[in-house]
């Protein structure tokens, strides 16, 4: 009985994470054209079968990211290319704020159910201008400050790893 | 500033001030000057922290934090383990969500780092928001906003904020540093130093374990935003066009980041720390 009630749990849990996910990251649902001509190819690496080759300016439709590729779908055909290969396709013709939201609540709002919370609005110019000093929020803010072990320990959960890498030289060579 | 130009405005306070009928030392307002136009270099880490801090005050003024404990501890998990990889690791990083709906992050000196609940709702992954914080943290191991601030102050403020008020605890003039400080954001900061924050922030990223395409995935979310929606207008004001700053990223890191992916297990978290919550 106890592990039963355990098994929903964990299939509901799962449940809601599927629905998180089915609903879709705000990423994907853009469409996207080529800077580049690239390959599509069938897996995420760049060893992997080609599937076909896009020109440079061809629209494609993004499917999802997985690392540095995108999962696509396009007249040429269907798989993984570089990501920084794609560009948005300008949405310079939708106007006001309707375009936008739209797109990024095609992930949001069905999973969370999401409502903006009443008084909250955006940060302009102005109030940055206009700011006056907030102690007590700052004295809360310093109450999430966490410590070093506690960090090390966070990314351990999640067996994240350090790793070796040198900053970038600025004009791309190496 | 040159030195040329220091001295003619140190000069001219002079005179200034002996037409106001106040008596000033010649020397002491040439060190002034000096000290103004070293100030970026020479300001200490204390007092970097001390006016930071005080901008981080003036930011939680125009906007509060989003009340979530939970989600609040889990940004500073992530953003502190970023902390650890860059050069400056043991100043007071600390991280903080806005309640606004708009959609931006910014770093303040000496290490508070803020998001907006409008740009963390619109995250996929822990990789983004890592990748987001990293490039917050560069302006600040980087000193920008001091920069900037210098750059854009006229002698008479630049030696007063910079030079000598903070050493000599003049709280006045400490306080009229934080308020120029708090308009750069108003402003924005070098377009260079923006690009540069985009190259060592996955560069940053990466080193903490993270998925290096996390900050080019939300500079392409960005993209694709619309350049009307109000919500974005502050950060498209104030950053050079996403797409500019992907052909950037495109050009230095090419292949070389490939072998790179975040464990599965920080999308687990993420979706049950954010995505489920906010």
């Amino acid at each position: 009985m106890r592990y039963a009630v355990k098994q929903l749990v964990k299939l509901s849990s799962i449940g809601l994470f599927m629905l998180g996910w089915l609903a879709g990251p705000a990423y994907a649902d853009q469409t996207a054209y080529t800077v580049r001509s690239t390959e599509i190819k069938q897996l995420p690496f760049s060893d992997a079968a080609t599937v076909a080759r896009l020109d440079q300016n061809t629209s494609v439709n993004i499917v999802k990211r997985d690392g540095g590729w995108v999962r696509i779908t396009s007249k040429a055909g269907n798989g993984w290319v570089r990501m920084l290969s794609l560009r948005s396709s300008s949405t310079a013709t939708k106007r006001g704020d309707s375009g936008l939201q739209s797109l990024f609540n095609i992930g949001r709002s069905g999973s969370s159910g999401f409502t903006v919370a009443t008084g909250v609005r955006g940060l302009s110019e102005e109030d940055l201008k206009n700011a006056k000093p907030d102690q007590h929020e700052f004295e809360k803010l310093q109450r999430f400050e966490v410590k070093k072990a506690k960090a090390e320990k966070f990314a351990r959960d999640a067996k994240l790893k350090s790793q070796r890498l040198d900053y970038l030289p600025s004009n791309g060579s190496s | 500033m040159s030195i040329r130009a220091l001295l003619f405005s140190a000069i001219g306070l002079l005179s200034g001030c002996q037409h106001n009928g106040m008596n000033i030392d010649f020397d002491k307002a040439l060190s002034i000057a000096q000290k103004a136009q070293q100030a970026n270099k020479t300001i200490t880490e204390p007092e970097e922290i001390s006016m930071g801090n005080g901008i981080a005050a003036n930011l939680l003024g125009a906007s509060p934090l989003l009340a979530d404990d939970s989600v609040q501890q889990y940004v500073n998990e992530v953003g502190r383990w970023v902390s650890l990889h860059t050069e400056r690791p043991d100043l007071p990083w600390k991280f903080g969500i806005l309640a606004t709906t708009d959609v931006n992050a910014f770093a303040t000196p000496g290490g508070t780092i803020f998001i907006t609940r409008g740009l963390l709702q619109k995250l996929d992954n822990e990789s983004e928001l890592a990748g987001v914080l990293a490039h917050e943290m560069v302006h600040v191991l980087r000193r920008h906003h001091l920069a900037a601030l210098q750059k854009e102050a006229n002698l008479g403020i630049a030696s007063d904020l910079l030079g000598v008020a903070l050493k000599e605890k003049n709280s006045a003039v400490l306080e009229k540093a934080i308020k120029a400080g708090t308009e750069v954001y108003a402003r924005g900061l070098d377009k260079n130093d923006e690009f540069e924050a985009d190259r060592m922030g996955i560069v940053i990223a990466t080193r903490a374990g993270y998925d290096p395409f996390g900050l080019p995935a939300v500079l392409q979310m960005l993209e694709a935003g619309n350049a009307q929606d109000s919500s974005l207008a502050l950060m498209f004001k104030t950053h050079p066009a996403p797409r500019d700053r992907l052909n950037l990223l495109d050009k230095v890191m090419g292949n070389r980041f490939d072998a790179y992916t975040a464990p599965a297990q920080t999308d687990k978290r993420f979706n049950n720390a954010v995505y489920q919550r906010i």
